[in-house]
């Protein structure tokens, strides 16, 4: 049995709906998973079948290898514990009193509590930094405090596995990531297998090992942050856009909210020559006013490319390094013929490369308007020793052609697209 | 220890006051009994010309007040807990009146038989609280979810109907509008020795009973789900607990009629002194409630002379205010 927690074909549902449909899950021991979706998906749902308060209408639901019908209520909170969302007591009690809740599946009604008991307890205490509330009233306590109390309550039941139910939401981002740092530790420090509810995608995807996507009831996608958290999965799940960068120090993604307003489209076509990252903001800025971009030739992989396959742009492209080939050559051209304006870059340019500017010498390309950036820099960006230099001064002396900076190269665009409109 | 040495001069305190609300209540009346006396007779077996009085009148009406306040106060602390609401005792959910009709019935139909050593009416008592226990928690309940201003509503309107339907019952049946002010405004005037024996029967065993689940009851204020993923059977504990207090109630009412505000008063007075674990408040506020009942009783009987105030109204004077308080204080 090296499962913590094992379900099976389970579905659930009040009167004829269906909340959960068909889930199969194993969760593995001493693991951290978290399960995300949107409001409705049946997260909660799932972790109350879990957590034993509903019972699947169809299915089955294992638990350290034991079928969860069949354990009373006692031996399943020696075995797991919850930490909901919000606790507030409606009669006080003092945090020690609180926290020795926790004893009570190990408590006999006759015998009551013993030293280890309140052992245990004092120990959970000093754990999750809360022996020094002990004789203060729980109510009184701030959330965070509230919750590192709730935490210590339900270690006191020496659970293999901790649930938790959004036990975040109702904190600062100070508290947030308190409790969050002090569950994975505890995670770790006592093997134990975490199952969470979050909301928070970035606090989900920084603690997990493993992220579960629920949407309609359903399991939608799972595996590592990584594997689960794509800008696909994400779209498909909470119906929002966003962009994910995976952090090259943690292997974990982060996720970005996009606000994406109507972009107003035009009938002009810009085509960009650039690489390096540096035709990156020109790119966004251009596609984002409505221009109709594309971009060459483009070492694969670098951030310029990256951009454009992002934002599905016709490209250009070779592999890096290699000195651009015929083939990406003449995708360029014809690029470059059927646009209406050709930006060039301040990009380095050196023996790979410098057939990007060769291409804006072709016959087909004389009458096209060409904008050139970085002018002032070009001796400097020239590696290859004069050769560039000198197909840049017959380009830049093209009557079509003009050496200008952004501004003036953004308010030629601009006032082309507004003349322009589709 | 502090916190030991405080429980224990709480309980210390309470019990001598407890003492000499005994003494003094039989001593007071119509007719005055000193101490010295109420102990002659009561230790020495000596007979005075107020043995009678003593004997047969006070001691079995205080020794009743003492057990009916207990009672109460307990049932009062513990329904609390349930329900997890201060406002909440047998008297405002309307079990104290269901099991007032209940008795009635069993009067007025003349229903006969005995078990156990219980009276029919006690027992009808006990089922008329019940029934109408489950009645206004269902009527108070939305899809699971039971909203206490609901459930004040539900019963406070069932209260005032079963009080109509004893009253006309009593009107149909017994011209006695004595009978009607009993079994509405709760009286200790009608004692005996038997209605103290069968009290006792019930009532301190169903109080030490409540006391066994002190535990679990603090446990809930933690709330249901908290509870069962703490490894109580909430539901299953629920009934229990509300099946003795039934038994409680159905005792108190069937020898005392509906006595209201005590049991909602009492466990507060206490958790604002002892704090809230209900190891403590569950036999504190009995002792409170037997106190404060044997002095409302002795106030009532005493103030205006000849003249007896039923106990009931003394408690509903100095209990509507208090619960007035809370009701403002929780919102």
């Amino acid at each position: 049995m090296d499962y913590s927690i094992k379900i099976e074909n389970l579905s659930f549902g009040y009167n004829e709906d269906l909340v959960l449909k068909n889930v199969d899950l194993v969760f593995q021991k001493a693991g951290f998973t978290s399960i995300v979706g949107p409001n409705g998906s049946g997260k909660s749902t799932l972790l109350k079948q879990i957590s034993g308060i509903l019972r699947p209408s169809q299915g089955s639901l294992n638990i350290e290898g034991v079928n969860v019908e069949r354990i009373n209520k006692k031996d399943i909170a020696r075995l797991m514990a919850v930490v909901p969302q919000n606790t507030a007591l409606e009669f006080d009690y003092k945090v020690m009193d609180v926290v020795m809740m926790g004893r009570y599946p190990y408590i006999s009604r006759f015998k009551g509590e013993t030293p280890k008991d309140r052992e245990i307890a004092i120990e959970n205490m000093k754990y999750t930094n809360t022996y020094q509330f002990r004789d203060r009233s729980f109510n009184q306590l701030s959330g965070g405090e509230r919750q590192r109390v709730i935490l210590a309550q339900a270690l006191t039941q020496q659970p293999k596995i901790l649930l938790l139910d959004e036990p975040i939401s109702h904190l600062d981002l100070q508290h947030q990531i308190e409790i969050m740092t002090l569950i994975k530790k505890l995670s770790m420090d006592q093997q134990l297998t975490v199952v969470a509810v979050l909301h928070d995608l970035n606090i989900a995807a920084a603690y997990s090992d493993y992220i579960i996507m629920m949407k309609s009831g359903e399991i939608n996608f799972q595996g590592t942050p990584v594997e689960a958290f794509t800008i696909q999965n994400i779209r498909s799940v909470f119906n929002i856009d966003v962009d994910v960068e995976v952090s090259a120090h943690t292997n974990k993604p982060y996720i970005y909210t996009v606000t994406r307003h109507e972009i107003k489209k035009n009938c002009v076509k810009a085509h960009v020559i650039c690489g390096g990252g540096s035709g990156s903001e020109i790119i966004s800025n251009l596609f984002n006013s409505g221009f109709e971009v594309s971009a060459g030739v483009l070492s694969i992989g670098d951030l310029d490319w990256k951009i454009s396959k992002d934002f599905e742009l016709k490209v250009a492209e070779d592999i890096p390094f290699a000195r651009i080939s015929d083939a990406a050559y003449s995708i360029n051209k014809k690029l470059a013929t059927d646009a209406d304006y050709i930006i060039v870059t301040d990009f380095y340019i050196g023996k790979a490369n410098i057939r990007n500017i060769e291409v804006l010498l072709e016959a087909e390309l004389e009458n096209k308007p060409i904008l050139i950036l970085g002018d002032e820099s070009i001796a400097k960006r020239d590696i290859t020793e004069g050769a560039a230099l000198s197909l840049y001064n017959k380009i830049k002396n093209k009557k079509s052609s003009v050496a200008v900076s952004r501004e003036e190269m953004y308010s030629i665009l601009n006032n082309a697209g507004v003349t322009n409109e589709c | 220890m502090n916190a030991k040495l405080k429980n224990y001069s709480i309980l210390f305190i309470m019990l001598a006051s407890l003492i000499i609300a005994i003494v003094a209540a039989v001593g007071l009346g119509a007719v005055r009994i000193p101490a010295r006396e109420f102990a002659e007779i009561l230790l020495l077996g000596n007979e005075t010309e107020n043995s009678t009085i003593l004997l047969q009148i006070r001691l079995p009406r205080v020794l009743l007040s003492l057990v009916i306040g207990a009672g109460l106060a307990a049932v009062g602390a513990v329904m609390q807990g349930i329900f997890k609401n201060p406002l909440v005792d047998s008297y405002t959910l309307g079990m104290s009146s269901g099991a007032a009709l209940g008795a009635v019935i069993s009067i007025v139909t003349g229903v006969g038989f005995s078990f156990a050593g219980l009276s029919t009416t006690g027992v009808f008592a006990f089922i008329g609280a019940v029934t109408t226990l489950f009645f206004v928690y269902n009527l108070a309940r939305n899809k699971n979810a039971v909203a206490v201003n609901s459930l004040l509503l539900a019963g406070v309107a069932v209260s005032y109907f079963l009080a109509a339907v004893i009253s006309f019952l009593m009107l149909l049946n017994d011209d006695n509008i004595q009978q009607i002010v009993f079994w509405t405004m709760g009286s200790l005037s009608l004692t005996s020795w038997s209605k103290v024996a069968m009290s006792y029967m019930v009532i301190v065993p169903g109080i030490l009973g409540l006391m066994l689940f002190a535990r679990e009851l603090n446990i809930f204020a933690m709330g249901d789900e908290a509870a069962q993923y703490l490894g109580i059977d909430v539901e299953k504990l629920k009934r229990i607990l509300l099946v003795i207090c039934s038994m409680i109630v159905g005792a108190v009412v069937s020898v005392s009629g509906t006595i209201g505000f005590l049991g909602l008063v009492a466990p507060h007075i206490i958790r604002m002194i002892a704090g809230s674990d209900n190891r403590r408040v569950i036999p504190y506020s009995a002792l409170l409630g037997a106190i404060l009942l044997i002095a409302s009783d002795t106030l009532g009987r005493t103030l205006i002379q000849p003249v007896e105030i039923p106990v009931g109204v003394m408690t509903s004077i100095m209990g509507g205010p208090f619960f007035i308080f809370l009701l403002r204080k929780q919102r």
